[in-house]
C-alpha cells in the first residue's frame, strides 16, 4: 500500500507541471521563514549579509538596498531557470522572495502579508504560483530543442565541480589551522583508501580533531 | 521560546524541505523537466557519489554553521535549503537503498523525506541553535565557508569557461563574452558562461536566423542589462 502511495506521488512530482506546486511550496516557505524574523527575530533563509539589507530597512531605514538587490537577481534567474532547467533557488527564492519582495511590500506600507502566520503563508504561495506559471510559460513559449546540447554540457561541468569540494575542504582546514588540517587529511586519507568520497572524511576529520585540540 | 515558534517553525520546515528536495531529485531530470536548486548542489550532490557518510558530514558541517548564524543574527543562511536538507534527505534514503537512482533521483521520496528533515532542522535552528557547541559552529565555518566560497568562485567559473571553449568555436566565443559582461556585473561568470553555452549551441545547431536564437539573444540582452542597472554597474562609470 505505502510502496504504490511514494509511486504514485513519485510519477505525480515528475510532471513538468508539478514544478508550479513546487515552488508555491517553497516560496511560501521562504516568505513565512521571513514573517518569523520580523515577528520573532529568528528564521530567516538567507545569509547574515543580505538578511541585513532587509533588517536596515525594518529598522527605520531605507528598504531600497535590499529591494534593489534582489530585485535583480529576482529578474535574472526567473528568466534563467526555465533556459537551463533548473531554477537558482538561492537568487530566485531565498533573496528574491524572502528578501527583496517583502523589502519592496514593506516599503510601500503593505504589511498585510506580515500580520500573521496564515496571511505570510499564502502571500508566499501566490508569490510563488505568478512566478512558476512565468516559468513554464517561457519553457513553453521557447521552442523545444533549444536547450539540449547546452545542458548536457553543463551537466558535466556541474559534475566536474562538485569533484573539487573535498580538495579544496581539505586546502582550507590547511589554511585554518593545524589541528583541523591534520585532521581533514587523515580523515580524506582514511575515507580514499575506503573508496568512499574523501569530502566526508576531510569534514569529519577536522571536525574530530579541531573539537579535541583547539 | 514559544509554542508558536515550534509550530510554524515545523510547518515551514515541512512544506519548504518537501518541495525543496523533490526539486533537487527533479535536477537530475533536467532539463526534460524543470527543476529547482543549484548547479552547485548538483555538483555537490554528485560529489557525495551516492555514499551516505559523505552526504550526512557535509549537511553537518553546514548544520553547525547555520546554528552559529542563526544564533548570531536569527539568519539560518542559505545553506538550510541548499545543502542540508538535500544533503540530509539524500543519506537517510541511502542507508537503506544504495541506488541513487531509487533514492536520491526520486522526487516522490526525496519529498517524504525532505518534508521530516525540514521540520526538524528548521524547527531546532528556530528554537535550540544556541546549544550547538561554539566551537564545532567555528571550525565548521572556518573551514567549509572558504571551501565552498573557491567552489563557487573561480573554480566552477573556470570549470564552465573550460567546457564551453570546449564544446567548439560558437559556444565558446558566447560563453566568454557573456561569461565576462557576467562577471562585471554580477560579481560571478557562471551565469553568463551557462547563457553563452546555451546561445552558442543553438546558433551552431539553427543559425541566428532562427527566432529561438534571437529570443535568447533578447532575453539575454535584457536580462544583464536589468542586473546591471539594479546593482547599480552603471553607476561605475562616474559619468
Amino acid at each position: 500500500m505505502k510502496n504504490t502511495f511514494t509511486e504514485k506521488l513519485n510519477k505525480f512530482l515528475l510532471k513538468d507541471e508539478t514544478f508550479i506546486l513546487l515552488i508555491m511550496g517553497a516560496a511560501a516557505a521562504i516568505f513565512a521563514g521571513t514573517f518569523m524574523y520580523i515577528k520573532f527575530g529568528t528564521g530567516a533563509f538567507n545569509d547574515v549579509s543580505i538578511v541585513a539589507m532587509l533588517k536596515e530597512g525594518i529598522d527605520g531605514g531605507s528598504y531600497s538596498a535590499a529591494a534593489g538587490f534582489a530585485a535583480g537577481f529576482l529578474i535574472a534567474r526567473i528568466l534563467e531557470g526555465p533556459l537551463v532547467g533548473i531554477l537558482d533557488i538561492g537568487g530566485s527564492l531565498m533573496t528574491g522572495v524572502g528578501i527583496g519582495i517583502p523589502a519592496l511590500l514593506l516599503s510601500m506600507n503593505i504589511t498585510l502579508p506580515f500580520n500573521n502566520f496564515l496571511f505570510a503563508l499564502i502571500a508566499g504561495a501566490l508569490i510563488g504560483l505568478v512566478l512558476g506559471l512565468i516559468i513554464i510559460a517561457i519553457r513553453k513559449f521557447v521552442p523545444k530543442g533549444v536547450a539540449v546540447g547546452g545542458t548536457s554540457i553543463m551537466m558535466g561541468a556541474g559534475n566536474s565541480a562538485g569533484r573539487y569540494l573535498g580538495p579544496l575542504i581539505i586546502i582550507a582546514a590547511t589554511q585554518y589551522n593545524v589541528y583541523a588540517g591534520l585532521g581533514a587529511l587523515i580523515g580524506s586519507a582514511i575515507f580514499y583508501k575506503l573508496e568512499k568520497e574523501i569530502t566526508g572524511g576531510a569534514i569529519i576529520g577536522a571536525m574530530i580533531l579541531g573539537a579535541i585540540f583547539l | 521560546m514559544s509554542i508558536e515558534i515550534i509550530i510554524y517553525s515545523l510547518i515551514i520546515g515541512a512544506v519548504g524541505g518537501g518541495c525543496i528536495a523533490a526539486g533537487a531529485a527533479r535536477m537530475f531530470h533536467a532539463p526534460e523537466i524543470q527543476a529547482m536548486g543549484a548547479f552547485r548542489t548538483l555538483g555537490e550532490l554528485n560529489a557525495c557519489a551516492g555514499d551516505p557518510v559523505a552526504h550526512f558530514g557535509f549537511g553537518l558541517g553546514f548544520f553547525f554553521n547555520a546554528a552559529a548564524s542563526a544564533v548570531a543574527a536569527g539568519a539560518m543562511s542559505g545553506d538550510v535549503f541548499h545543502r542540508i536538507i538535500p544533503n540530509w534527505s539524500a543519506g537517510i534514503l541511502l542507508l537503506r537503498n544504495k541506488k541513487v537512482d531509487e533514492t536520491l533521483y526520486n522526487p516522490g521520496k526525496m519529498f517524504l523525506t525532505g518534508a521530516g528533515v525540514g521540520a526538524v532542522v528548521v524547527t531546532v535552528l528556530n528554537t535550540a541553535a544556541s546549544m550547538i557547541p561554539e566551537k564545532l559552529a567555528m571550525i565548521a565555518g572556518n573551514v567549509l565557508t572558504p571551501a565552498a566560497n573557491w567552489l563557487l568562485n573561480p573554480v566552477m567559473p573556470g570549470i564552465f569557461w573550460l567546457a564551453a571553449m570546449d564544446a567548439g568555436k560558437t559556444t565558446g566565443l558566447w560563453g566568454t563574452i557573456l561569461g565576462g559582461v557576467s562577471a562585471l556585473v554580477s560579481g560571478n561568470a557562471v551565469p553568463g558562461i551557462v547563457l553563452g553555452i546555451l546561445i552558442g549551441k543553438s546558433a551552431e545547431e539553427n543559425g541566428y536566423k532562427s527566432s529561438i536564437v534571437q529570443i535568447l539573444i533578447a532575453i539575454v540582452v535584457i536580462m544583464f542589462v536589468a542586473i546591471a542597472y539594479f546593482r547599480g554597474f552603471f553607476n561605475q562609470f562616474g559619468f
